[in-house]
């Protein structure tokens, strides 16, 4: 469903520093990283280490200190400005006087797609919310508002998504019903997407491959291919092989952790 | 809580009980006998009118009082829709360009609390007959209240709105279009509401400066000639549409379906970040005004002998002493009645709306009737508080405090209400009493809400007790600002104006600089912004 080939992310040198200049702080280490066009790469470490920031980067929606990130040709900005992209923010981000419907329409003209009530409605469906569509976000559950705002990302038809802690504010047991009933939806558009998240399981569960990040400022501590078969049935999320690459990466989170507390320098 | 206090406390609340569980009517009817007897008893001193003389009178009168009522309504109506939509604007403006946020704030509560009976006359030479006055001071009624809920609205999105629409390369309108405007309905609403009855209000003050027909004329004639029923029909007339504007809006925001705003009034912009940045900005909000002034006066080609420009002031200030005597003798009268009414107004709110928390069941009778005599027009209450309470000081004081206690009770209320339910918890964990949970958690959440009404009292403030000096005691800058309005002395007037308008905004610094020092102490979050 999306348009012409699936463009590779690239980031050379990639920092990012807020503050003040001289009470810097820096989040993001210089970066390298190249994320296949049409993978899903997933983006984990400890809470507030940097890896939204470089979700953010990535998005465009934050400018790096020094470097420079592109995808295929374009700079995120270029991409953002033809909406190109599309963001799942970790607290939803629905308009509350808007309905479902409202909401993931928004999606489709905020990225200057013709009016489509009959895609609207499918993606609706797609998502598990039927019967929804007149609800407010107020009278959702977290997890219903969590599809609600992926049906807004996926409206648009992005080459690219990023995925913000979509799951993070929901309970485990919503969290394990998305994880299986969302993933396919990109997964059939072929979109390129990033995630970030801090469960190491929903990481394996939903990406080719797993950078590991370091906290404050983050900087690459594994980079972890994921090989298991793409459509992850209930067989291989119970194999041996699901579960060596969650000790890989857990054990990658630890031998990190002792810098945690740590301010950077 | 002492068992003898529970026991009064208890005693009091089945009292309201006791009496909403009457049959619907018989309240009213005991309520009325009340109000006939009083007024027989006290016939001689002026007072009270009977419900009996009031219905006679207004059934009489029933023509006249109706064709004054739809010109008042017109007028109000069109102030209503310019100062709304001027408030919304200057909104617009403060939050699209975010430097001048504090030199269009600065300028709109200036203009705001001139004091209408002095604009009144100089509206009227300026737009000689029709209802030109009438309309304008109904626009200058309502804007400001307008303005700041709106620019709350305005700026109250999550950042996560924001980046939402910037992550699809989407710019400032589409954020204005499909964020910050829907998110500043509800806000608005909240402002129209307060504005219905302050327009109805500003219209009757227009017409007491020489317009032809009207409530307001009407009023007038009632107080000149000592018209007890009159005055009394006048009034309950002016409450009833205030009432019903105000309930009307309020409709209208729930047919909407708009959840209600949570903080109605913007907390001060934080710190200025230097002791410079402040007085650098307010010079140049000095600057700004006096030139809007001489450049507004000069574009339209005004006459000098009424117009006065900003250097005329000056010059009348420093080289006629009597006068200036004159003038700061009753700015200080003024003051002096002005300051107790203002602070005995704002401690009475407060202190009720914390008494009520400690009786929900009183408050559940209380309430409503607050709400509904909050939007009694000052015009109306003014010269009968005054009548009753007497022309000396305390008739004014009590008028200046009315007009503050109000919304005073309405926003502390709305501040307790809003102490976390998890700070709330806690004290109910411990089993605290009420007192201490007072004091402990729902007094802080409280402060916000009162410091917020406490700067939108300045304005209030003046405009009581200018209108009761000049409506009621004779006395004191108002009185003096009629006297010289009637007189042609525009010198007097305009110098009275521009002092009064000084004295507000160094006032409104004032409590917000307090308000600073205070919620940096107690909400810190509220500041960081």
């Amino acid at each position: 469903m999306t348009s012409g080939v699936q463009q590779d992310i690239t980031l050379q040198g990639v920092t990012k520093s807020f503050g003040a200049p001289g009470r810097q702080i820096e989040a993001v280490a210089p970066t390298d990283l190249v994320l296949q066009g049409g993978s899903m790469t997933a983006l984990v470490g400890p809470s507030g280490c940097g890896k939204s920031t470089l979700l953010r980067l990535i998005s465009g929606l934050e400018v790096p200190t020094r470097g420079q990130i592109r995808i295929g040709t374009e700079t995120p900005d270029q991409l953002r400005r033809r909406a190109g992209l599309a963001v799942a923010f970790q607290d939803a981000a629905l308009l509350p006087w808007r309905t479902v419907t409202g909401n993931v329409a928004l999606g489709r003209s905020l990225a200057h797609r013709p009016r489509d009530r009959a895609a609207v409605a499918e993606l609706i469906r797609l998502v598990g919310l039927s019967g929804f569509e007149r609800h407010r976000p107020a009278e959702l559950s977290g997890g219903m508002r969590q599809r609600a705002a992926i049906a807004r990302a996926l409206a648009g038809l992005p080459e690219l998504l990023l995925l913000d802690e979509p799951f993070g504010a929901v309970d485990e047991l919503t969290r394990d019903r998305l994880n299986t009933e969302l993933p396919p939806l990109w997964e059939a558009r072929g979109a390129t997407a990033v995630l970030v998240t801090h469960s190491v399981t929903e990481a394996v569960r939903l990406s080719d491959r797993i950078i590991v990040l370091t906290p404050r400022p983050a900087r690459v501590a594994a980079d972890i291919a994921v090989t298991l078969a793409r459509t992850r049935t209930a067989e291989v999320l119970a194999s041996d092989a699901f579960r060596a690459i969650c000790a890989q990466v857990s054990q990658a989170l630890r031998l990190h952790q002792a810098s945690e507390g740590i301010p950077a320098q | 809580m002492t068992p003898r206090k529970r026991a009064a406390t208890s005693r009091l609340g089945a009292i309201c009980t006791a009496i909403s569980r009457l049959p619907r009517g018989t309240g009213t009817l005991i309520f009325l006998m009340i109000w006939e007897v009083l007024a027989r008893i006290s016939a001689s001193s002026f007072v009270i009118a009977a419900p009996s003389q009031i219905l006679d009178y207004s059934l009489t009168h029933a023509g006249l009082l109706w064709r004054a009522f739809i010109t008042t309504l017109w007028a109000a109506a069109r102030g209503f829709f310019w100062g709304n939509l001027a408030g919304i604007l200057l909104a617009l403006v403060a939050t699209l360009l975010p430097r001048s946020e504090r030199l269009v704030s600065t300028l709109a509560l200036l203009v705001f609390c001139l004091p209408l009976v002095a604009t009144g006359p100089i509206l009227r030479v300026l737009f000689g007959p029709g209802d030109g006055p009438q309309v304008t001071l109904a626009a200058l009624a309502v804007y400001y209240t307008t303005f700041l809920p709106v620019l709350v609205g305005l700026r109250a999105a999550p950042q996560g709105w924001f980046d939402l629409i910037r992550s699809y390369g989407r710019g400032r309108l589409i954020i204005l279009r499909d964020v910050r405007l829907p998110a500043a309905l509800p806000y608005a609403v909240a402002g129209f509401q307060i504005a219905a009855p302050a327009a109805f209000l500003g219209a009757m003050v227009g017409e007491f400066t020489g317009a032809e027909r009207g409530l307001g004329v009407l009023t007038v004639r009632a107080l000149r000639a000592l018209d007890l029923p009159a005055t009394w029909s006048i009034a309950l007339l002016a409450a009833g549409v205030s009432i019903c504007t105000f309930s009307a809006v309020g409709a209208l925001g729930r047919r909407l379906d708009l959840a209600p705003p949570e903080v109605l009034l913007a907390a001060p912009v934080g710190n200025p970040s230097s002791r410079w940045t402040g007085a650098a900005q307010a010079f140049l909000a000095l600057t700004v005004t006096l030139s809007v002034w001489h450049v507004a006066m000069q574009a339209y080609d005004l006459p000098r002998f009424f117009a006065k420009r900003p250097w005329d002031v000056w010059r009348f200030l420093t080289s006629d002493p009597a006068a200036r005597a004159q003038l700061f003798a009753a700015l200080s009268e003024t003051l002096s009645l002005a300051l107790p009414g203002y602070l005995a107004g704002l401690a009475l709110g407060a202190a009720l709306a914390m008494l009520l928390t400690l009786m929900p069941r009183l408050s559940a009778t209380a309430i409503p009737f607050a709400i509904a005599l909050r939007s009694i027009p000052i015009i109306a209450s003014a010269p009968l508080i005054v009548w009753a309470l007497g022309r000396g000081a305390t008739g004014t004081i009590t008028v200046v405090a009315v007009m503050i206690f109000f919304p005073t009770l309405v926003a502390c209320r709305q501040g307790l209400a809003r102490t976390p339910r998890a700070v709330l918890d806690i004290f109910a964990v411990y089993a605290s009493s009420p007192i201490r949970r007072l004091f402990g958690a729902q007094l802080p959440a409280m402060l916000p809400a009162f410091f917020a009404s406490a700067r939108m009292a300045i304005p209030a403030a003046i405009l009581a007790v200018t209108t009761a000096e000049w409506l009621a005691t004779g006395r004191g800058i108002g009185a003096l600002m009629a006297t010289v309005a009637s007189t042609s002395d525009y010198n007097m007037l305009w110098s009275a104006i521009a002092l009064i308008g000084f004295a507000a905004v160094m006032s409104h610094a004032l409590v917000s600089m307090l308000e600073r020092w205070v919620l940096s102490r107690t909400n810190p979050e509220q500041l960081a912004r």
